[in-house]
């Protein structure tokens, strides 16, 4: 077999990648992708604390005046701010709640909960005049059945919530009826936190979900663009330059083994950096408002955990680019290369699949032998190191499987490439395949 | 010292014989043309003797030695189909082939600028290449194959497709090439181009050598059996088969080829005899003929 040269791998490393980044393509989707997300995220944002931010006007209709009352202090924000204050030398509140207290209410208390009543309230919301009302008669408390009538159906946060106000005031009105006094009430209806801590070879180690949680997330989100968006590059460059005959120029002073690598880590170089420039912008926009928002303390990623995320992205996104530079070898038209896009993506949409056994039971069987396979490992293999570190040895050997996975496909499609480009017109059929790795032996 | 020297290389593809114990030497400093009909096999004997693709049997041999990847620095090759990046500027595109092929970046766009200037690309070399009309890529992909100076330049088919004024320039540089020495190779279907610019030759058919050697030596060996006349009269000489085996009629002239065994002498006095000629002249048969003949023989 022909030596490497890697002068020749790193000239077209620089070409693959200069070329790519000067384009104004790259230009225009780095600066153009951010504005699209950021008016993606901003803009529902915007339109719907534009909504939020005006007073609801409700009313609440009920027999037992003092219930009514109760209620009222539920659903207003100076309940919900003593509420909060009450819990939070302790612990934060949830985040949902946060989000509820922009929402104002004006709320009055109507003792009437009769027929007649409750079309002239139908009649007010229809007008305008009020936004909706609670229909709490006897009736419907005993019955735990409550209808709110509104002009605009309620999103699913504000009706959760609207629905833990209401349990809280029964309980609290149920508890005044037995004599419990609102002091000794709030004390009983405390809720829970439940903190979990792993002990490891006596360490304490505080578990972080919401760190890990988006560790994860990110990687599996990012791993996946970076294969979609730059995997297809991959493959149009190989096929592009196999149908511009530009190959065979190239194959006089350089090995199709090195063309392969200076390709793929060429157009791969080019991803990272749209990424890293994605992530840059991204960080520089939210790193204020993270660092402002309370939640911000408790996301913290362990040192093992980011390097894993570094190391498993780069080998991931190198083995799929890989299998997509084979792809690019077979086939002559981009057309033929879609329909076996998916077939491609199949092994890393099953991995995200089982990420939920995966994550579940870290240590188990399935777990090992699952995030030892080459093409899950980018994601289940840190998955495991991010929520429970496996044996060094494990992951030693993951990433061993990993390199030499990439390598031998690198091998071997550097050999249909060579063979492939001198055949035109039509795709080959496995078999024909077949006998060119056979050729390109000799 | 042989430049190159193919010891009965052989390629199939599936069924198909490409090459068939192909055996051919080219001299240093000589002009080589491998000539044959299209899908003789000359593309995939110039990319087996360059390495681009490997024979299935038999060795190919450069400057002596069994052919290894080192001698890929020492030649040059052009393809048949133009092959450059399309958007890629000119001179980056000369600048990275240069390098690949062990030339210092500076060194490489110094030679290539010279190079383009040479062939009129200087106004385009800041240009990508699908800017480029056909002709100007070809001078571009033909710099892409000389700019590192090799040894030993391999062209596929360097004349088909030209106009006429790039066709000369190419030729012309060409022919510089040859004067200072380097080795050329180039394939093509077309007889009249080889035979002016060629010192020896491989017909090939049917992935098989036809011919091969020195050019002037292969037209000796076929004599002068051919005859161009020009005269007025009756033309009834030409209907006599013991001497006139087939003729051309061009208007201006006619090309006669003579019958086997017959003497030149018996058709000019058989000519004067009822007609006037202005122009009898023996001639070398053309290589078409040479091509037409060995390969006719070949395949009885």
């Amino acid at each position: 077999m022909l030596r490497i040269s890697l002068s020749n791998v790193w000239l077209v490393i620089k070409r693959e990648y200069l070329e790519r980044v000067r384009q104004r393509s790259f230009i225009v989707l780095t600066v153009l992708l951010p504005a699209i997300v950021g008016g993606a995220f901003f803009i529902p944002a915007k339109l719907s604390s534009m909504k939020s931010s005006k007073t609801q006007h409700l009313v609440v209709v009920t027999s037992d005046l003092k219930f009514g009352e109760i209620v009222r202090q539920q659903l207003l924000p100076s309940a919900k701010a003593d509420d909060e204050k009450a819990s939070a030398d302790k612990d934060d509140k949830d985040v949902d709640d946060d989000d509820k207290s922009s929402n104002n209410y004006t709320i009055d208390v109507d003792s009437t909960p009769s027929e007649a009543e409750r079309m002239a309230l139908q009649n007010r919301v229809s007008s305008g005049d009020i936004d909706g009302y609670l229909w709490l008669s006897d009736d419907a408390v005993t019955a735990r059945k409550v209808v709110y009538e509104g002009r605009e159906s309620s999103g699913f946060l504000e009706k959760s919530w609207l629905s833990g106000q209401l349990d809280r005031a029964i309980l609290l009105r149920e508890l005044a009826q037995r004599g419990v006094s609102g002091d000794q009430a709030d004390v009983l209806l405390k809720p829970v936190k439940l903190e979990m801590v792993r002990l490891k070879g006596g360490h304490e180690t505080r578990a972080n979900d919401k760190g890990m949680f988006f560790a994860i997330l990110i990687m599996v989100m990012l791993l996946y663009m970076a294969v979609i968006f730059y995997g297809v590059s991959v493959m149009r460059a190989v096929l592009e330059e196999k149908n511009s005959r530009v190959m065979e120029v190239l194959l006089s002073s350089a090995t199709s083994t090195e063309l392969m690598a200076g390709k793929l880590v060429g157009v791969g170089a080019v991803g990272l950096t749209q990424i890293g420039i994605w992530i840059t912008m991204a960080a520089v926009y939210a790193l204020p408002a993270l660092a402002a928002s309370a939640s911000a303390g408790e996301i913290h990623i362990a040192p093992l955990t980011l390097v894993a995320f570094a190391l498993f992205f780069l080998l991931g996104y190198l083995l799929y680019s890989s299998v997509y530079a084979a792809v690019g070898a077979v086939i002559t038209s981009e057309q033929e290369g879609q329909q076996l896009q998916f077939i491609i993506l199949l092994p890393l949409i099953l991995a995200v699949f089982m990420m939920g056994p995966v994550m579940r039971a870290p240590d188990s069987p399935v777990a090992m032998w699952t995030s030892m396979v080459p093409f899950f490992s980018p994601i289940l293999m840190y998955v495991r190191i991010a929520i429970q570190p496996p044996p060094a040895w494990q992951i030693a050997l993951s990433l061993l499987l990993l390199v030499a996975t990439i390598a031998g496909i690198l091998v071997l499609c550097a050999r249909i490439y060579r063979i492939g480009i001198l055949m035109y017109g039509k795709r080959p059929t496995l078999p024909e395949i077949m006998k060119w790795l056979k050729y390109a032996n000799r | 010292m042989n430049t190159v020297e193919l010891n009965k290389i052989c390629k199939n593809y599936d069924e198909f014989v490409a090459v068939d114990h192909l055996s051919l030497v080219i001299q240093p400093g000589e002009v080589y043309g491998l000539l044959g009909p299209n899908g003789a096999g000359k593309t995939s004997t110039l990319r087996m003797m360059i390495g681009i693709t490997v024979p299935d049997s038999g060795v190919v041999s450069m400057f002596g030695e069994t052919f290894r990847r080192a001698h890929m620095q020492r030649l040059g090759y052009l393809p048949e189909e133009r092959g450059l990046y399309k958007k890629m500027k000119v001179l980056d595109q000369l600048v990275f082939l240069g390098q690949l092929k062990g030339m210092s970046g500076d060194d490489a766009t110094q030679k290539a600028e010279q190079w383009c200037e040479r062939l009129g690309l200087k106004e385009w070399t800041d240009k990508k290449v699908e800017e480029l009309s056909k002709g100007m890529q070809q001078k571009a992909q033909f710099i892409g194959a000389v700019v590192h100076d090799p040894q030993f330049v391999v062209m596929d088919e360097p004349f088909s497709g030209l106009d006429p004024s790039s066709a000369v320039v190419l030729k012309d540089a060409f022919l510089d090439l040859k004067k200072a020495g380097k080795t050329l190779l180039f394939s093509t279907h077309r007889m009249d181009t080889a035979e002016r610019l060629c010192d020896s030759i491989c017909l090939i058919n049917h992935g098989r050598a036809v011919l091969e050697g020195d050019l002037g030596k292969i037209r000796a060996g076929y004599g002068k059996r051919n005859v161009q006349m020009k005269y007025e009269g009756d033309a009834k000489f030409l209907q006599d088969a013991k001497l006139v085996q087939s003729f051309n009629d061009y208007g201006n002239y006619v090309e006669v080829r003579l019958a086997a065994g017959a003497d030149p002498q018996d058709l000019l006095r058989a000519a004067t005899s009822c007609a006037r000629l202005s122009k009898f002249e023996l001639m070398e048969p053309s290589l078409e003929e040479i091509f037409i003949e060995a390969v006719g023989k070949a395949n009885a």
